[in-house]
């Protein structure tokens, strides 16, 4: 049996792009200096999961510049 | 009985939100595993996103809050009791704040409450002293815990840091930040340090004119305590005077951070009452206030 996974680094990539844009998106949206300050959400780990996905997003871009620039 | 019941609530929505989140995350691997096996990219697809928003959800809790209209109601009942004991009391003297130096415990925070309107703020030595008593109180004036006491503190552990480590730069750049993201007790807050002229008669034709930057405002935009601030208008010895609790946190956390005796000098709330606009008056050592 052929265990391989199906999907490409860029894939993933794009995974993580649409996931960080929905949280990051959400964090603003629900932001207090929008007023928004009486939902039962902990905004802080919306934040930093928001950032954390957009930096490994960020992450694979960066490898595929590398890629990119070592191997033309 | 009611406690038990909100607790055991509480407890089972977080097990709801939980098992939500446990059930994507166990569904998203498994779906992974399969994509894996048959070498499939939408499987592959729909187990990572599941994966993802499970440890998102599981990540992401939910926090306590109170509905403003309880805070209201237990806050407006003990700003009348306050008041009217001052008024029994007949302390009827403008209410100062008094920064560390003035009492034995430089953590703690009060305020002094002149028995007559001309009352002076005696020397440390004698607010210590008053302090050190069963009854704290005596002839010339009294001292209490200010209803914005604890809040300050709780700004301080917030911060991790306390407002006698602070300037009033510094305070103009953490106050807002603490009380709109970090605890989302209102909308907008803006410091501004103002300044005030006194004029001194040198000679018959010359007067001395002074700039004093002693006053501080500040404006804040749809507060957690609005309703509660409106309502203390009504009781002479908080509105303008000791404070709604906001206010009066604010005022102890301005002579923590200056060191200075301070008092609330104006307060007008807007008629939604969504907006308060404070003036904070910074006392000489030695006041010759009325």
């Amino acid at each position: 049996m052929d265990l391989t996974f199906p999907l490409s680094f860029w894939d993933i990539s794009l995974l993580l792009a649409i996931t960080a844009i929905i949280l990051l998106v959400t964090s603003e949206l629900l932001s207090p200096y929008y007023g928004k300050t009486s939902l039962k959400i902990n905004k802080k780990r919306l934040r930093n999961a928001a950032m954390t996905t957009s930096i490994l997003f960020l992450t694979t871009v960066a490898i595929r510049i590398t890629t990119i620039i070592l191997n033309p | 009985m009611l406690r038990v019941n909100l607790d055991n609530k509480r407890k089972a929505r977080l097990t709801l939100q939980r098992t939500v989140g446990l059930a994507m995350l166990l569904l998203g691997l498994i779906t992974l595993l399969l994509a894996i096996v048959y070498s499939s990219s939408i499987p592959a697809f729909i187990g990572l996103g599941l994966t993802f928003w499970g440890i998102i959800l599981l990540y992401i809790q939910t926090e306590e809050y109170t509905k403003n209209t309880i805070l209201d109601a237990t806050a407006t009942s003990l700003l009348t009791t306050l008041n009217q004991t001052i008024q029994e009391l007949d302390y009827k003297g403008k209410a100062v704040y008094l920064p560390p130096k003035y009492l034995n415990d430089p953590e703690a925070t009060k305020a002094y409450i002149p028995r007559l309107r001309t009352g002076k703020l005696p020397p440390p030595e004698q607010t210590q002293k008053l302090e050190a008593q069963a009854s704290p109180r005596n002839a010339q004036g009294m001292l209490l815990t200010p209803p914005g006491a604890e809040l300050t503190r709780l700004f301080e552990k917030t911060l991790g840091t306390t407002f006698t480590q602070m300037n009033l730069d510094d305070l103009q750049q953490t106050l807002p930040k603490l009380l709109i993201e970090d605890l989302e007790l209102a909308t907008d807050l803006e410091i501004q340090q103002t300044s005030s002229t006194v004029s001194k008669p040198v000679d018959p034709t010359i007067t001395q004119v002074e700039i004093k930057h002693d006053k501080i405002h500040v404006q804040i935009t749809s507060s957690a305590y609005a309703d509660t601030c409106k309502t203390a208008q009504q009781l002479p010895t908080i509105h303008a005077n000791i404070g709604c609790p906001l206010t009066s946190a604010i005022a102890c956390a301005i002579a923590k951070t200056t060191g200075k005796p301070t008092i609330l000098d104006t307060q007008q709330t807007s008629e939604d009452g969504q907006t308060t606009e404070t003036d904070y008056r910074i006392l000489e050592e030695e006041p010759a206030w009325t």
